[in-house]
């Protein structure tokens, strides 16, 4: 099997960008920026949860962690059909199918940044609350003042892990045919036929680059702080 | 369609409820056989992984982070279609003969190229998890037992096989069994290269007859109770930490 760059080569801006100089956001661009928008969508209402879930151990905490485990016992494609299906019959509009990816992948994703803020909260030294209290200071003020900041700086490998895993999940889109990276390689193999190694390889090259870029720039950070 | 409104005539009869069950029993058939898979080629990764430094340990680590850092759906895009590409013409051709012996009833032939390349492409994908689950079991296994077993006159193979790895299993049985339960969601992917698979199922049933909510109900459901009853029995008869009741 003799090796064909060429085909790399003239596919090359297709596959970085797709469409996006006609309008339409495509290929790797796409997958980095539904990774980003639903990271930190993810992030927000994952730790607005797990406060939640803290601060109200009753019924609260039962109802999310009851949601978490139904999130977490479905395949992540269904989160994205249900959305898909879901959001225009209840909006009564168009929604783009990318923004249907990006809240489900937000969705599922939120789940986990839940369960992992939880633990990093009970994590902390129980004198941490105790101190806190004692000082005079509310619940909701231990919780936003101590707790919380270093909850969250002890977190950073957990959210690096779980965005490496968003990043990956992006390419679930190809299967409601949103242009993201997986998509426009498939479309590029459908075309040109008789080159499935260059083509796959080299997305999954790039896949690749961008997580293991993104976990040694999170331990190089930690090692400095730490 | 209009609203949210339930019909589920559309899904469970006729031609849409066959395509559930085969759906549903390919997707058992092809967690069964991708985690076995797995669990087979974990083996040696574990092995090579916390061997001694040198070219062993080396190709373990770069198996690891290749299959843990790139999607499941590309690797799958690649075996189904580079990988199989590049099998002995004799083999293809043996795989796309008519198997009866592999032949579910229903119709679910478990000798196709997508079954093969999905079994394949999950064992591949879930080794590198398992390995790494189980490692992190080993590390956590105190020192003083190896060192117990080692004044006790054990050789290392002997400390390794009874003492350590009974442990490290125990140790690491939880995470793992969230393995398999991922293994078994992500055959949902599968769909990407055309297995017909619950989620297959699923999608062709909506442009069947378009009763979309109550397929992926139905899907939702499958889904579910598979995990129910697989986390359950993996956690009734796998094994325990020790000390823990």
């Amino acid at each position: 099997m003799s090796v064909n760059l060429d085909v790399i080569l003239r596919n090359l801006d297709y596959l970085l960008w797709g469409r996006t100089p006609e309008g339409e956001l495509g290929g790797l661009l796409l997958t980095v920026l539904m990774a980003v928008a639903s990271g930190l969508l993810a992030l927000g209402g994952g730790v607005l949860l797990a406060l939640a879930a803290w601060l109200w151990r009753g019924w609260t905490r039962r109802v999310l962690f009851a949601w978490a485990s139904v999130i977490r016992g479905i395949p992540l494609i269904f989160v994205i059909f249900w959305m898909y299906f879901l959001l225009p019959a209840l909006l009564g509009g168009d929604v783009p199918s990318a923004v249907s990816v990006v809240l489900a992948l937000a969705w599922f994703s939120a789940a986990s940044v839940m369960h992992s803020t939880l633990a990093g909260l009970d994590a902390l030294a129980v004198g941490q609350a105790e101190a806190g209290v004692a000082a005079g200071l509310s619940r909701g003020q231990v919780l936003r003042w101590i707790l919380l900041p270093q909850a969250l700086a002890n977190l950073v490998p957990s959210f690096v892990g779980l965005f490496v895993g968003l990043i990956k999940d992006t390419s679930l889109a190809f299967i409601v045919n949103v242009p993201e990276l997986t998509t426009v390689a498939s479309q590029v193999n459908n075309r040109t036929q008789l080159y499935p190694a260059e083509i796959f390889l080299f997305i999954a090259a790039l896949y690749f680059i961008l997580c293991c870029g993104l976990s040694a720039a999170a331990r190089l950070l930690a090692g400095r702080t730490a | 369609m209009t609203g949210l409104t339930f019909d589920w005539a559309g899904v469970l009869g006729g031609l849409p409820l066959h395509w559930l069950a085969t759906g549903f029993l390919t997707t058992v058939c092809v967690t069964a056989t991708g985690a076995a898979l797995a669990t087979l080629f974990a083996v040696p990764v574990l092995g090579l992984r916390i061997g001694p430094p040198g070219p062993g340990r080396w190709t373990a680590v770069a198996f690891i982070e290749l299959f843990r850092n790139t999607p499941l759906l590309v690797q799958l895009l690649f075996w189904y279609f580079v990988a199989y590409g590049l099998l002995p013409r004799g083999w293809r051709d043996w795989i796309n003969e008519d198997h009866g012996w592999a032949a579910l009833p229903g119709g679910v032939n478990l000798a196709t190229p997508e079954f093969l390349a999905a079994t394949w492409g999950l064992g591949v994908f879930f080794a590198a998890f398992l390995a790494e689950e189980l490692r992190a079991g080993l590390l956590a296994v105190p020192k003083g037992q190896r060192e117990a077993a080692l004044s006790q006159g054990m050789g290392s193979w002997a400390i390794l096989v009874h003492i350590l790895l009974p442990q490290a299993l125990g140790n690491a049985w939880q995470p793992l069994v969230g393995q398999y339960l991922n293994l078994m969601k992500l055959s949902s992917l599968a769909t990407g290269i055309g297995l017909a698979e619950v989620t297959y199922q699923v999608r062709q049933i909506e442009s069947y007859n378009s009763h979309a909510l109550e397929a992926f109900a139905a899907g939702t459901l499958l889904y579910l109770g598979l995990s129910v009853v697989m986390e359950s029995a993996l956690l009734q008869f796998g094994p325990r930490r020790r000390g823990a009741r």
